[in-house]
């Protein structure tokens, strides 16, 4: 049976690469996923110019013109404010018009939720949106045995309640499932301990609460130790500890980098070393490539936001798209709905 | 003043000339493989790129027109694809093949994979016998050097090159001296005037559509026979409902829906193509369509839908850019289109590894 046709309305611009790599990405999804089409939305004139010299199947790709777009650096509330047809604002409203299935952006983060937030609706039962992302582990998961976990919210909801914990759960989980290929996920819960009593009481009760959740796999407490051990394949804990836990694991993983290039930069019995290893290396590499992921969900909303990384080259925009109609096709939000 | 044998009581007005392979057929031959099974086909088993056999059909359709289709397929493929032809409705006038045996057994080589030497005196040479007056239109496609063969053809009869930069093109093909002849014979006994409106190359290998505004305005790539069909109706060569024919034939054998060919359209508008005015006409016969029984149209959507996914497109680019203007063609500074293609990526590696030697 020929598979659903998903429209991915791309907000082109404000990425760190400027337009072009968001249209080669889209561009991509038009060669490759003959059931996927691209709305590209931005400035018309910059996204035809990357298009005309760009291979592309011109059947699978529309535009919309948007006049303005939100920079990285500006504050998202004022810049929507202020820019009422800003490219993100404009896609996400397309999105909730049915002209598209899911939106995916790699522009400023804030602007993006903001901007979901204003146009799309919270699933009954949610209280607040949740920022998912996957992160290097050291076990595989699931049916691909990939070796990411997810763990939300890493940003979207600062303070969050037991009730919004127990969402982000079910919502990580139903995310695993489909997106992963992980039919029963192991749901934990991030805190400073992993007896059931550890943690700030809303984590408490949280922990009461899935405890006894008849819909999810709950393994209890983790620690941070355990998260790139991959103890869990959904870890959930609020946007503020869940950014920092997010921003130190990119940090490590910088500095092992910076480690490497001074350890080869130093010595040459280090050199060497490096390049025995550096087939292994580069196998670490590829299994832990963000790019594969294309980004992270916002879910919690009836419409699917992906978040790719500011970034993000035309491989990694591709993925979000398949990713995002991905969780269209396999219809993420009734999933979500459903555990709740 | 002698009067001509015969005078032709329905004398062409218009004149579309037609690739076959990865033009009107679907065709693989990128692989030895795909070569022995096109060669082996049936014309059962053949397929016309979609909305292609309509599109000759409609285009026939005045009956004050000529088809010439000009193909690098073998001779030895007359029945199998003369047969295609018949299967799918498609009456024409001339059908040219390409005598590969017997450019085997001379031991002319190059000419097995050139396009110049052979497409290009086939085109004059047919042109001689037109009517000064017949306006013409050709198809062709990105697989080889179609764009380039068809501009340096309208521009020839035009009296845009002058003989010193066919010379250097000929030589740069690699062209047989007597073709070559027949090049400069037939050139020569051409009537000068500038009959071709629009060269259509279907993008079979997706070739980024801004590679051929080198040739002008004048070229249209094409990702479907809808987006010909859109441009022919703005040029006044088609009607709206024959161009719902053309969509039709795409919705009914290649699933083609509203997504794709309202994007079509829109692909063509942000090319600068002035088909702003061809929206209203179209919306109003596929309106006019889906009031008869035709349950391959109603498919699509209801009409609203069909009304708001064109109007949206429209809208959605706020003003539309203009068409680039015509320039002249500098044949000279594209002499690598000119060439096979098969030598073209073999230079290229030629340099590649010069460059990293």
């Amino acid at each position: 049976m020929a598979e659903r046709a998903i429209t991915i309305a791309f907000d082109v611009m404000g990425g760190d690469h400027g337009p072009l790599e968001v249209v080669r990405g889209a561009a991509l999804l038009s060669l490759e996923s003959p059931h996927l089409h691209a709305l590209l939305v931005g400035d018309a004139e910059a996204i035809d110019q990357a298009l005309a010299e760009t291979r592309h199947n011109g059947e699978r790709i529309s535009v919309q013109h948007a006049p303005a777009y939100v920079a990285m650096h500006e504050k998202p509330s004022a810049a929507l404010a202020d820019k009422p047809e800003a490219s993100v604002l404009v896609a996400a409203r397309l999105v909730a018009e049915g002209e598209a299935d899911a939106l995916v952006s790699a522009g400023n983060t804030g602007a993006g939720v903001l901007a979901a937030a204003r146009t799309f609706r919270l699933l009954p039962g949610v209280r607040r949106a949740a920022l998912a992302s996957v992160y290097p582990t050291r076990t595989g998961h699931g049916e691909k045995k990939d070796p990411f976990s997810l763990i939300l919210d890493v940003g979207a909801t600062v303070e969050a309640t037991a009730q919004d914990l127990v969402a982000f759960a079910v919502m990580g989980a139903a995310y695993a499932r489909i997106i992963s290929r992980n039919p029963n996920p192991s749901v934990a819960l991030l805190s400073n301990g992993t007896e059931a009593m550890k943690g700030p009481p809303r984590v408490v009760e949280a922990n009461q609460i899935l405890a006894g959740h008849p819909g999810l796999r709950f393994v209890g407490n983790v620690e941070g130790v355990d998260i790139p051990k991959g103890t869990a394949d959904v870890v959930v804990t609020d946007g503020f500890v869940g950014n920092v836990c997010l921003k130190m694991l990119e940090g490590i993983g910088e500095t092992v980098v910076e480690l490497a290039n001074y350890a080869y930069a130093s010595r040459l019995s280090w050199r060497l070393g490096l390049a025995m290893l550096s087939s292994g290396l580069k196998q670490l590499k590829d299994l832990t490539d963000w790019e594969q992921y294309g980004g992270a969900p916002v879910l919690g909303f009836d419409r699917l936001f992906i978040k790719a990384h500011g970034r993000s080259r035309a491989r990694a925009i591709a993925n979000a798209g398949k990713v995002a109609a991905k969780a269209v096709s396999s219809e993420l939000a009734r999933a979500i709905q459903e555990g709740l | 003043m002698s009067l001509p044998d015969r005078i032709d009581p329905h004398p062409a007005r218009h004149i579309y000339r037609w690739d076959l392979d990865k033009t009107y057929l679907q065709t693989d031959f990128d692989s030895l493989r795909q070569l022995l099974k096109t060669a082996l086909q049936k014309a059962s088993q053949k397929t016309a790129v979609p909305g292609a056999a309509t599109l000759i059909r409609e285009l026939g359709a005045s009956g004050d027109s000529r088809l010439c289709i000009i193909s690098g397929s073998p001779v030895q493929m007359r029945n199998v694809l003369e047969e295609k032809l018949k299967l799918d409705g498609v009456e024409w006038d001339e059908l040219v093949l390409k005598d590969n045996v017997r450019n085997l057994l001379r031991g002319r080589f190059r000419a097995l994979r050139g396009q110049v030497g052979y497409k290009l005196p086939v085109l004059l040479e047919s042109r001689v016998h037109a009517p000064v007056d017949a306006e013409e239109v050709l198809f062709g496609d990105d697989a080889e050097a179609d764009a380039f063969i068809y501009s340096l053809y309208a521009d020839l009869i035009a009296g845009r090159v002058e003989e010193p930069v066919l010379t250097k093109v000929i030589a740069a093909a690699e062209v047989y001296p007597d073709d070559a002849a027949r090049i400069l014979e037939a050139w020569k006994a051409v009537a000068r005037a500038d009959p071709v409106r629009r060269i259509f190359i279907m993008l079979d290998r997706l070739t980024p559509p801004a590679y051929f505004s080198r040739y002008g305005p004048r070229v249209v790539p094409v990702f479907n026979y809808f987006q010909a069909a859109l441009v022919l109706l703005g040029d006044g060569l088609l009607t709206p409902a024959q161009v719902v024919r053309v969509a039709r034939e795409m919705v009914q054998t290649a699933g083609y829906n509203l997504i794709t060919l309202s994007n079509s359209f829109q692909d063509l508008l942000r090319r600068g193509l002035p088909l702003q005015a061809v929206a209203a006409p179209l919306i109003q016969a596929l309106e006019g369509a889906l009031q008869g029984p035709d349950k391959v149209l109603a498919a699509l959507r209801p009409v609203p839908d069909i009304v708001n996914a064109f109007t949206r497109r429209v809208a959605a680019l706020g003003t539309t850019p203009p068409l680039p203007p015509a320039k002249e063609v500098d044949y000279l500074q594209l002499l690598d289109d000119a060439r096979p293609r098969g030598a073209r990526a073999r230079d290229k590696a030629g340099k590649g590894a010069r460059k990293s030697g």
